[in-house]
């Protein structure tokens, strides 16, 4: 087993190019030689070939026409206006109606749903991911910490749902799939920046406060 | 001599040809990048022939779904990422990182100096060195240091996160320092 020790920041900088090897002190000075002398040495091209293996593989072939994105294709589901026609017998419409009128007027159950204070609300994830193993939502809500926020699959069709209760104002956030690739919602709608300058960015979400919606309903009603 | 001809076509006007029919266009990409992809899976599969296999897998690969690249001036990125991929499909099938005994450069005499080492001995000691490393490092330090890349395009072409991929890059020059010494 070889040994590893972590090797002097200086010389981590002149290999990202963020420092001047030459005021490196002469032992960094060897180490750095040797490094970049083994990455050039790695650097011989191979001198094989498969273009025309490759070209032969493609004559007959055409590039697919890409088919629309699972993600776009549930909105699209979802979207779309459908009929529904219910055939019922009279007896069964009475019983129907009966069933209804029950359901109302029982009064409901307290259930588990997160219940939300005056100054926040209910954010809803949801998430197309065919095959995952796990999905977790990370955020400036918790400090991008993994662990407290995880979706499910009930249904095990690959859409997995979450909630949360979060304070009312704006949220970045990313989705952990399978504990290791961060992928931002593309359901979200919104993105911002994730500030790393590599052109990625995080989904962003608006809590609005649960009251706010309660009294903008009952005015619609 | 100058070359007078005409410029050679960007990517992005190669991609819509192939995409208009021309399958032959697809040539042209290929020479523009064989050389590195077949580079960058020698490094990570340490194997010529398994990284011929890859590389011509991923092509014919990236050109039955070329119209899925989404920004074909960052071809290059897709192209490494769908070689990556590949590469990382054929050390699962190997179900290790390290290469056979078969398959190993032979290791100099370590009483030489690396000094006196033949250039072709140089190169085996620094593969084995590398191919000492875990996939994930290696991927990463062959990208940086072999192929030259950002941390911006190694973070297209991995999916990784640029301060993860600074960290792999961080210890497997660690890593690779101690071999090499340990080596030589």
């Amino acid at each position: 087993m070889m040994a590893m020790s972590p090797i002097d920041p200086r010389l981590q900088e002149a290999l990202d190019g963020e420092r001047d090897p030459g005021t490196l002190p002469m032992d960094l000075r060897e180490a750095y030689a040797r490094l970049v002398g083994a990455a050039n040495l790695l650097q011989t091209l191979p001198a094989v070939s498969v273009a025309a293996r490759v070209m032969a593989e493609i004559h007959d072939l055409k590039p697919e026409v890409p088919s629309v994105r699972p993600a776009r294709r549930l909105m699209r589901w979802l979207a779309r206006p459908r009929a529904v026609t219910l055939r019922l017998r009279p007896a069964w419409t009475l019983a129907l109606v009966a069933g209804l009128a029950a359901i109302l007027l029982i009064p409901t159950q307290p259930t588990n749903r997160p219940s939300p204070g005056a100054q926040e609300g209910i954010a809803q994830f949801v998430g197309h991911f065919p095959g995952a193993r796990s999905v977790e939502v990370v955020g400036s809500f918790n400090d991008w910490s993994r662990g407290s926020l995880h979706l499910r699959d009930e249904h095990h069709d690959g859409i997995w749902h979450g909630a949360a209760v979060l304070p009312a104002g704006p949220h970045e956030y990313m989705f952990i799939v399978d504990g290791e690739r961060w992928v931002p919602d593309p359901l979200a709608g919104r993105y911002v920046d994730d500030g790393f300058g590599a052109g990625r960015e995080n989904s962003l979400l608006i809590v609005r406060p649960a009251q706010a919606s309660l009294d903008e309903d009952a005015t619609l009603r | 001599m100058v070359n007078d001809g005409p410029p050679a076509p960007t990517d992005v006007e190669v991609v819509a040809r192939v995409l208009g029919g021309d399958g032959e266009a697809f040539g042209i990409l290929i020479r523009r990048y064989e050389p590195g992809l077949l580079r960058f899976a020698t490094r990570m599969l340490g194997n010529p022939d398994a990284a011929a296999d890859a590389v011509a897998e991923s092509l014919v690969r990236a050109y039955r779904h070329l119209a899925q690249c989404r920004d074909p001036a960052r071809l290059r990125s897709w192209l490494y990422r769908i070689t990556g991929n590949r590469c990382r499909s054929h050390l699962a099938r190997r179900r290790t990182n390290d290469i056979s005994l078969s398959e190993a450069p032979p290791l100099a005499d370590a009483s030489d100096s690396w000094a006196v080492l033949e250039r072709g001995e140089q190169v085996a000691l620094v593969e084995r060195a590398l191919n000492a490393l875990p996939a994930e490092k290696r991927e990463a330090f062959v990208l940086k240091h072999v192929e030259g890349m950002s941390y911006e395009e190694m973070a297209a072409v991995t999916g990784a996160r640029i301060p993860t991929l600074k960290m792999r890059v961080h210890r497997a020059r660690e890593a690779l320092l101690a071999a090499l010494e340990e080596l030589v």
